[in-house]
């Protein structure tokens, strides 16, 4: 009996292991040989040819990669951090259980129901230069017309702004989550032996939400790091480089320029960071047991 | 806060705050609207216009009749199919593979390591799939066709619909599956007749999330489609040019592609955040 089911649980499985290999391990395959090569599509007759480890020598040679990869991780821990600190601060509210929580709930989600190439052309209207509603706004706390996607220095901190819009509900929801599932006994507990507030949040809630806290981490690194959609409705990278992420830069080099060699060798080196990243959370995951 | 009770004061700032909080999150979607709403002449202008004073639906007849950009209820149907395409496909083929995951009939380390295949595959930054993809979908003649599509999307959401239905399975009383195999039930006959109708809460929250990424998606849509097979974020992305910008007919496919997307999600509000966390944190 117990070999029928292992057979079916092996045709279970099947399709979708066929599929993900067939759409994971062979195009990274691909792409890992080609990372060899040097190959350009846009010369017809082109053949690939053998150059060993160039392309990956030339990213630590190659400014504007290098750029983008600074600017990718700047958005990324920016944005993080923001969304930590307001997300904590609107589940510490959503746990108050006011009435306008349930108003709250229902609107939080909104923003996340977005396409991202929607909320990019939406904030390039509300952040443009010359009538935009943002700097309407700030004209009334005195501050002069701001020139945002326009500027290099601006762009980023606006792309960084519309990314916590967008994805303020990830954390608000799952900390809020964290926060319910925390016995209130506990805090009782404690208020009765005389904390305050404050060494409860301190001592009780925050340590309790780590596992929520990490799990969140997690998932918005992997989601900020491969930032397209935005960038590329609002500002298209620029202006100049300024807000060229990592995915616009490879996929530049890969289709634009179609130089799949360098974009194949950048695309792994891309890859091997995220992982290297996501396998320290995971671990910090998976030893507190929350994960399965 | 964290339950204890507080005083009116409290109250009263906690609500100020979290209206603010609201109006916040809630005006860029207004604005969204009235834009779409206004004539494009009115979106020019300084101080901006928070009511709009002239009142036009021309550009949600422009975009849906008048065939400028070309035809967009094609566009949509495009995206209604590979979306629908993509959610049948995943979750067929997802739910199975979770099924057989979340039994032990297979040894552990087996099937440790697909769960550790399945989760590394989710971190996968999509662009590092996407120039291969581009490669050998052109090889097979697949670029720009539903199926190329379809096929990169299934591929992204097989990892997530796997981890999400392996949770919801296990959530299931196992005496359930007991009696059925007692009463002759099959591995398949289980499958079909008992977990999956006992699994819709779960199927539909999948769903939902299926919907809002391969509707949503742009970067693999941009590359891999042209003309035939373009979806809606695709369209958008293109009334972007270098000399005008058309606020309104930008925004007004803004408003058209959001709201299925709004009606869809309000059906699982409340499971949407084991949704959100991959299945991690349960509400």
């Amino acid at each position: 009996m117990l070999t029928g089911y292992r057979k079916w649980s092996i045709i279970f499985l099947l399709p979708s292991g066929l599929f993900l290999i067939f759409a994971y391990v062979y195009p990274m395959v691909y792409s890992f040989i080609m990372s060899f090569f040097s190959y350009s599509m846009l010369i017809p007759g082109a053949k690939p040819v053998f150059i060993g480890i160039d392309n990956y020598l030339k990213i630590f040679s190659n400014p504007s990669f290098l750029n983008s990869l600074r600017i990718t991780f700047i958005f990324s821990i920016v944005a993080i951090f923001f969304e930590f600190i307001i997300g904590l601060f609107l589940a510490l509210a959503m746990s108050a259980n006011l009435r306008i929580t349930g108003v709250f709930r229902v609107f939080m989600f909104i923003p996340l129901m977005i396409a991202p190439v929607v909320a990019g052309v939406l904030w390039r209207n509300l952040f443009h230069s010359s009538y935009g509603v943002i700097n309407f706004f700030i004209s009334f706390l005195d501050i002069p017309p701001q020139i945002w996607l326009g500027s290099a220095q601006q762009a980023l901190p606006a792309v960084i702004v519309v990314e916590i819009w967008q994805q303020l509900p990830v954390f608000t929801f799952i900390l809020a989550a964290g926060i319910a599932s925390i016995p209130t006994e506990l805090n009782k507990a404690a208020l009765v032996d005389g904390c305050g507030r404050m060494r409860i949040f301190w001592n009780i809630t925050l340590p309790l939400l780590k596992p929520a806290v990490i799990v969140a981490f997690l998932l918005r690194i992997i989601d900020t790091l491969r930032m397209f959609d935005i960038v590329y409705t609002m500002t298209q990278g620029g202006p100049g480089t300024s807000t060229k992420f990592l995915s616009l830069h490879i996929y530049e080099k890969g289709l634009k320029f179609f130089d799949i060699g360098t974009a194949a060798a950048q695309s792994w080196f891309f890859l091997i960071i995220v992982l290297l990243i996501e396998i320290y959370f995971i671990r910090l995951v998976l030893r507190r047991g929350t994960a399965r | 806060m964290f339950g204890l009770t507080k005083s009116t004061v409290e109250k009263v700032l906690l609500y100020i705050i979290c209206t603010i909080i609201i109006i916040v999150v809630v005006f860029p979607l207004y604005w969204l609207i009235i834009t779409s709403l206004k004539y494009d002449i009115d979106s020019y202008i300084y101080p901006p216009q928070f009511f709009p004073v002239n009142i036009t639906f021309k550009n949600y007849i422009d975009i849906l009749f008048l065939a400028q950009e070309g035809n967009l209820v094609k566009y949509f149907l495009n995206s209604l199919i590979i979306t629908i395409s993509t959610i049948f496909l995943s979750l067929l083929f997802g739910s199975m593979a979770a099924y057989s995951l979340s039994k032990n009939y297979l040894s552990i380390m087996f099937r440790r390591m697909m769960l550790a295949f399945v989760l590394v595959i989710r971190i996968f930054p999509p662009i590092t799939t996407a120039i291969p993809y581009y490669i050998i979908l052109s090889k097979f003649g697949l670029i720009d066709t539903h199926i190329g599509l379809i096929i990169s999307y299934v591929a992204f959401s097989l990892p997530f619909t796997i981890w999400l239905m392996i949770g919801f399975f296990q959530s299931l009383p196992a005496e359930i599956e007991k009696a059925a195999t007692i009463d002759g039930c099959n591995f398949w006959q289980r499958f079909i007749k008992i977990t999956i109708p006992l699994s819709l809460p779960g199927l539909a929250v999948t769903a939902i999330f299926g919907f809002l990424y391969s509707w949503n998606e742009f970067m693999l849509a941009s590359i891999l489609t042209s003309e035939n097979a373009k979806t809606l974020p695709v369209v958008i992305a293109g009334f972007i040019s270098d000399k005008y910008l058309f606020w309104g007919k930008m925004t007004a496919l803004g408003v058209l592609m959001t709201i299925p997307v709004i009606i869809f999600s309000s059906f699982a509000q409340r499971n949407i955040v084991r949704g959100l966390t991959f299945g991690a944190v349960k509400e």
